[in-house]
Formats: C-alpha cells, sequence, structure tokens
C-alpha cells in the first residue's frame, strides 16, 4: 500500500499536489483516500467539485459525540476517492496537533483502513511538523514516506529544510522517511538549480516536477483537478506519472 | 450534563488500573504524569503498597517538559532507573498531560528497550477512562508477550481479571482454595499472589475463569490464541459456588469452545432488590442470592461492560443521573452497593453496604467483605 504524506510552507501548494496526485492514482484504478490534516478543511475540495466534507472535528463539535461510521464524516470524490478533513478547533481557541491525533484515534477505532481496504492514503499537512499532533501522519503504522512540496523561493526552500530535519529527528523511531520533493514551479530564476541544491545536501530526489501551469489555476476555480479536468495537459501528466512511479515502486516493495 | 459525578466519586482510572494489575509481576510501570501524582495510584488505588515492594516510576513531568516534547528525558530517567532495578520488563503508560501533548508511547517505549534491553511495552492510557480499560489492556499485554505454547495440566485453570480493585485482599487465596477443594488447579491468578513465571504457563490451562470485566481481554486471546474457553463469574455464596464448579467441569468435560456465562447471573425484572457494581461482581453476586438464599435481585453495571456478560446483566448505566434515575423509577427495597452511593439511593432503600475499593478507595477498605466460597446470609439477612 502506498502511504505518503505531503508536507510543505504554507500556501505552496501541498492540497493541490495532494489532491491531483490522488486523482491520478484513482484514475490508475487505485483506491485511494486523501486525510487532510489542516484545521482549514479545505484539502478535499478539488475533489468534491466544491461540495466539501464535513470536519471530524465538526462533527464532535456540532454533535458533542464520536461519529459512528465513517459514513458520517467522509465523501467520496472523483475516481471514487475517499476525501476525509480532520478540521480543528475554533479559530485561536484549543489545540489543532490534538485535533489530528483524535482524529487518527477514532479512525482506528472505525477501522477505516481494514473496512475501505486501500491501495493508497494520502495524508495532506499543515505547514511544517510543529509539534507531535503534525506528526502523528508520520508515525508508525502511518505514512511510510514523506514528500516535501517547495518552490526554488527561498522561504520555501526553508521551510522544506526544517520539515527535512523534523523528519530526520525521529530517525530512532519506526517513522516515516522523506521520499524525496515536489517541484513545484514558481517560476523563478534558476529555480531548479536552488532546488537541487537543497535536495543534493540532503540526500534526497526531486520525485516530481511540476510546471507552473494556468490550467492548474483554471480547473481549481471550476472545483476540480487538472488531472480530472483535463488529463492531457502537461501539470496533468505530471502528476499521472508520478503516480505511476509511486504505483511501480509499490508494486516492487510487494 | 452527561457524564458528571456531583454526588458520587468516579471510578479508579485507566492509569491505576495498569498500576494494579502488574503490581505484583517484577516489572517496572512508568506513569507519565506531573511528581506528586504517584499518591494517587500508587497509595490511595493501591491497598498492597505499605506491605509489598513494587517497582512504580513517575517521570515528574514539568509544564516545559510537556510544552517542548521532552521525550528524551522521559526515555533517560527510564532506562536510568531501569539499570538500578533491574526490572523484569517495563510498562509505560500515559495520563492527561501526555494524551493532549500526543506523546507516542510506542515510539517511547520501542527507544526505551532498544537502549536498555529490557522487555518494554506501551500502555495507552490517559487518566480519563476508567481503571477497567487500563488492567484490561495490561492483562491482555501480559498474556500476548509471555504465554508460550505448552501441553495441557489436568483440570488447569487460569484465573484472570484479579486485582485489589475489584476483591479484598486474600481473595486470590480464597479463589486458590475453592479451587483446589473442586479438584481444579489454579494455574495463575493474574494478578494477585502471582508472578510473571506463571503467566507463560497460562496456556497449559484447561479452562480460563474470568472474574472481572478486567480479565475478559486476555481471556478471549487466549481462546482465540489457544483454544481455551473461559466461564465468567465468581464463587460467591456457598451454593453458587459449587454450581460455577459443576459448570466450569461441564466446560472442561464437553470441551465447549464457547464463551460461556453462568445463566443464573442473570438478573429479575420483577426484582426487588439492585446490586450496584462491577458487572462480574454484580452478576456473580445475583446468582449467588438467588441460589443461597433464594432472593431475586437485578445486578447493574455501573463500569464498562464488554461481551457476553454485558447481554445478561442488562447494560450498563454509569452516568450519575441515569443511576439515580434508575433507582428513582425502579424503588427497589434494597441496594447492595459501595457506602458512597447512599447519597443516591432513594431514602425509603435499604443500602446494604459492600465497599468496593475501585471506588471508594481505602475509607472503607476494613470493611470490605470477603464473599468467595463463603456463607453470605449474614450479609444480606
Amino acid at each position: 500500500m502506498i502511504k505518503l504524506a505531503i508536507y510543505g510552507k504554507g500556501g505552496i501548494g501541498k492540497s493541490t499536489c495532494t489532491a491531483n496526485l490522488s486523482a491520478a492514482l484513482a484514475s490508475l484504478g487505485k483506491r485511494v483516500i486523501q486525510i487532510g490534516c489542516d484545521p482549514k478543511a479545505d484539502s478535499t475540495i478539488n475533489l468534491l467539485h466544491g461540495d466539501p466534507v464535513l470536519p471530524v472535528m465538526d462533527y464532535m463539535r456540532i454533535n458533542d459525540e464520536e461519529p459512528e461510521s465513517i459514513e458520517q464524516i467522509s465523501k467520496i470524490g472523483f475516481g471514487g476517492v475517499l476525501c476525509i478533513e480532520t478540521g480543528g478547533p475554533t479559530p485561536g481557541l484549543g489545540c489543532a496537533g490534538r485535533g489530528i491525533i483524535t482524529t487518527f484515534t477514532l479512525l482506528e477505532q472505525l477501522e477505516l483502513f481494514k473496512r475501505y481496504k486501500p491501495d493508497a492514503v494520502l495524508y495532506d499537512v499543515l505547514g511544517d511538523v510543529v509539534c507531535g499532533g503534525f506528526a502523528a501522519p508520520i508515525r508508525e503504522g502511518y505514512a511510510e514516506q514523506v514528500l516535501i512540496v517547495t518552490s526554488g523561493e527561498k522561504m520555501a526552500l526553508y521551510a522544506a529544510n526544517n520539515i527535512y530535519q523534523a523528519v530526520k529527528n525521529f530517525e530512532d523511531r519506526s517513522y516515516a522517511k522523506v521520499r524525496g520533493v515536489i517541484l513545484n514551479r514558481r517560476n523563478v530564476e534558476n529555480e531548479e538549480a536552488k532546488v537541487r541544491a537543497f535536495t543534493d545536501k540532503a540526500g534526497i530526489e526531486i520525485t516530481a516536477d511540476i510546471p507552473r501551469s494556468d490550467d492548474i489555476i483554471r480547473f481549481e476555480d471550476m472545483g476540480m483537478t487538472c488531472v480530472e479536468g483535463d488529463p492531457g495537459c502537461e501539470a496533468a501528466k505530471r502528476f499521472l506519472s508520478l503516480a505511476q512511479t509511486l504505483t511501480d515502486e509499490d508494486g516492487k516493495n510487494g | 450534563m452527561k457524564n458528571v459525578s456531583g454526588i458520587i466519586p468516579c471510578y479508579a482510572a485507566d492509569t491505576s488500573g495498569v498500576c494494579s494489575a502488574l503490581y505484583e509481576l517484577g516489572g517496572m510501570t512508568v506513569v507519565h504524569d506531573a511528581s506528586g501524582c504517584n499518591s494517587t495510584y500508587s497509595t490511595h488505588d493501591e491497598p498492597r503498597w505499605y506491605d509489598m515492594r513494587s517497582n512504580i516510576f513517575i517521570s515528574a513531568l514539568t509544564e516545559l517538559d510537556a510544552i517542548m516534547g521532552n521525550d528524551e528525558k522521559l526515555i533517560e530517567d527510564t532506562v536510568s532507573a531501569a539499570n538500578d532495578r533491574a526490572p523484569r520488563f517495563i510498562a509505560v503508560c500515559g495520563s492527561p498531560m501526555p494524551m493532549m501533548t500526543g506523546v507516542d508511547f510506542d515510539a517511547v517505549a520501542a527507544e526505551i528497550e532498544s537502549r536498555s534491553g529490557i522487555r518494554t511495552f506501551a500502555l495507552h492510557t490517559n487518566g480519563t477512562r476508567s481503571y477497567i480499560e487500563g488492567a484490561s489492556e495490561a492483562f491482555l499485554e501480559l498474556v500476548k508477550e509471555y504465554a508460550r505454547p505448552c501441553s495441557k495440566t489436568e483440570g488447569g485453570v487460569a484465573v484472570l481479571g484479579l486485582t485489589p480493585l475489584d476483591f479484598p485482599l486474600g481473595a486470590d487465596k480464597e479463589i486458590r482454595r475453592w479451587l483446589s477443594e473442586n479438584g481444579f488447579r489454579c494455574l495463575s491468578a493474574l494478578a494477585m499472589g502471582d508472578d510473571l513465571g506463571s503467566v507463560g504457563a497460562l496456556p497449559a490451562a484447561e479452562l480460563s475463569l474470568v472474574v472481572s470485566q478486567t480479565g475478559l481481554a486476555a481471556a478471549e486471546y487466549l481462546k482465540e490464541e489457544y483454544g481455551i474457553p473461559y466461564v465468567c463469574g465468581v464463587p460467591f455464596g456457598k451454593e453458587f459456588a459449587v454450581h460455577l464448579a459443576a459448570y466450569m467441569k461441564d466446560i472442561i468435560k464437553q470441551n465447549m469452545g464457547c464463551s460461556p456465562v453462568m445463566e443464573p447471573c442473570c438478573g429479575f425484572e420483577d426484582a426487588d432488590t439492585v446490586v450496584i457494581g462491577e458487572g462480574f461482581f454484580a452478576g456473580s453476586l445475583t446468582a449467588a442470592l438467588r441460589e443461597d438464599m433464594n432472593i431475586k435481585a437485578l445486578p447493574l453495571c455501573t463500569l464498562p461492560a464488554y461481551g457476553p456478560f454485558k447481554s445478561l446483566i442488562g447494560g450498563e448505566i454509569s452516568a450519575e443521573e441515569d443511576i439515580k434515575a434508575f433507582l428513582e423509577e425502579k424503588k427497589p427495597g434494597t441496594v447492595i452497593a459501595d457506602p458512597l452511593f447512599r447519597y443516591i439511593v432513594p431514602k425509603e432503600t435499604r443500602l446494604i453496604e459492600v465497599p468496593h475499593f475501585a471506588f471508594s478507595g481505602r475509607c472503607f477498605q476494613r470493611d470490605m467483605k470477603n464473599m468467595i466460597n463463603t456463607d453470605i446470609k449474614e450479609y444480606f439477612k
């Protein structure tokens, strides 16, 4: 099973990349779950044609009790992708990291993986690994690999390095390992060279190179991924290629 | 508000359940919690504290350690203490603050084991659930960890779910004596008067006797893994104790792989007596009252209940307001319960006090009653 966590600086395009990758995996016939781990709860919206799923934390806030079924906190999106959002506490209050842990515990209780039997699970995680809650997706039993989304912009690379170091801190534990970066281009000068300088130093690879694309923006305005909107466009092809690479690797690993 | 106790206390927490279950087995129980909280687990909820040594390690979690996620201090201190004490195993469990900061106890346990070379496992307590969950997970983990295939012992019985939170001190001896008198051989009594070595021999048992809800998960595991059937019940009274022993012999003789519960444990809807407490206690006492004294009673389980016993005891009612409403509607002539239930029992109802350590702690310890294989008529006349 492909178990992947996507991290990166805020606004760098994590949700865009994750949703497109989910859509690409689904297009290859895979059974996919995407779990948005961000209080903003907008990770899966482009798989759902703009009709969002009720986040787990919102369900608990409204009902003052835990959901009893996966159906109460999920929606089926493009290609059959099961969409779940952790959501978070009232902005400015509570503890968002704790919300993620609570959601994961709940999904375990509901036997999500046992019941749904996915081929791929993608965790789209807010920004940096700021606390224990935001490290939950890389704990044993969840993601096995981390992809960091970055552009060639200085602050995006700074955040990418922080994430890389944070994950490295857990190397004594059976946590996920950094698989590589998704270069989400912003067309800055010498962009590839800047990103490559970081990946070379870290000893990781550029796993995918996504061009700056108006197609992505255009289809997001329509509430969908470019993989759904135009699988023949260049950006979609790159996501489909990444999906194929991950699938092939997963097949080899048995 | 649901589940708020305004008058009666709450039961001992899951962390206390872990400490109690593992107390006599030669390991080291590590509780990740603030300094000073050890008195809750080790003294208020532990009647053996002053007479029996056990390794209980409280991590003395500080505000800064919690904020900074300083797991390293917990790991290093635990390894250092383990090097001093050489425990046979290390069990690491949590409390409310680590729950909030999301400490990964499985990863912490793996690191402690790797550095100390001592088998270490995590028990996922958070201090917000009852002792049932904590002790239940501890017993299950022990059995998974240490039970090994071995040849059967004729008449061998594994007693599961025995802690001072539910039973008075000495209950283990009474159960062993009763088993012996009835031709059984007690291979292990998890976990009073027992040691870690006997856990390994549990699969030699022909039958498990589950004496509280805390032993059920371990019994289920032994049934699944080793095909050992189990019977739920406590040999209270004289007649019921005889009946229970005969029932156990039948189960062994017929080689039944099911999960039988003594049918008399089932209550009577028209009963004028209500027995309040842990499900196995309440069900078994209901059966003993019927068989020994011809009293019809209804068990009321006020703690989490799982498995086959749940349907016979009519489920669980744990919220104070629900217990109160049940008693006010039922208006029983007699309630048998811990003395601290007095304040929500209707005024016209007679209360017969049977202290429960997990509920009232040391307050009424000296009044705790041994009802195992003994004449109970004096208590309930």
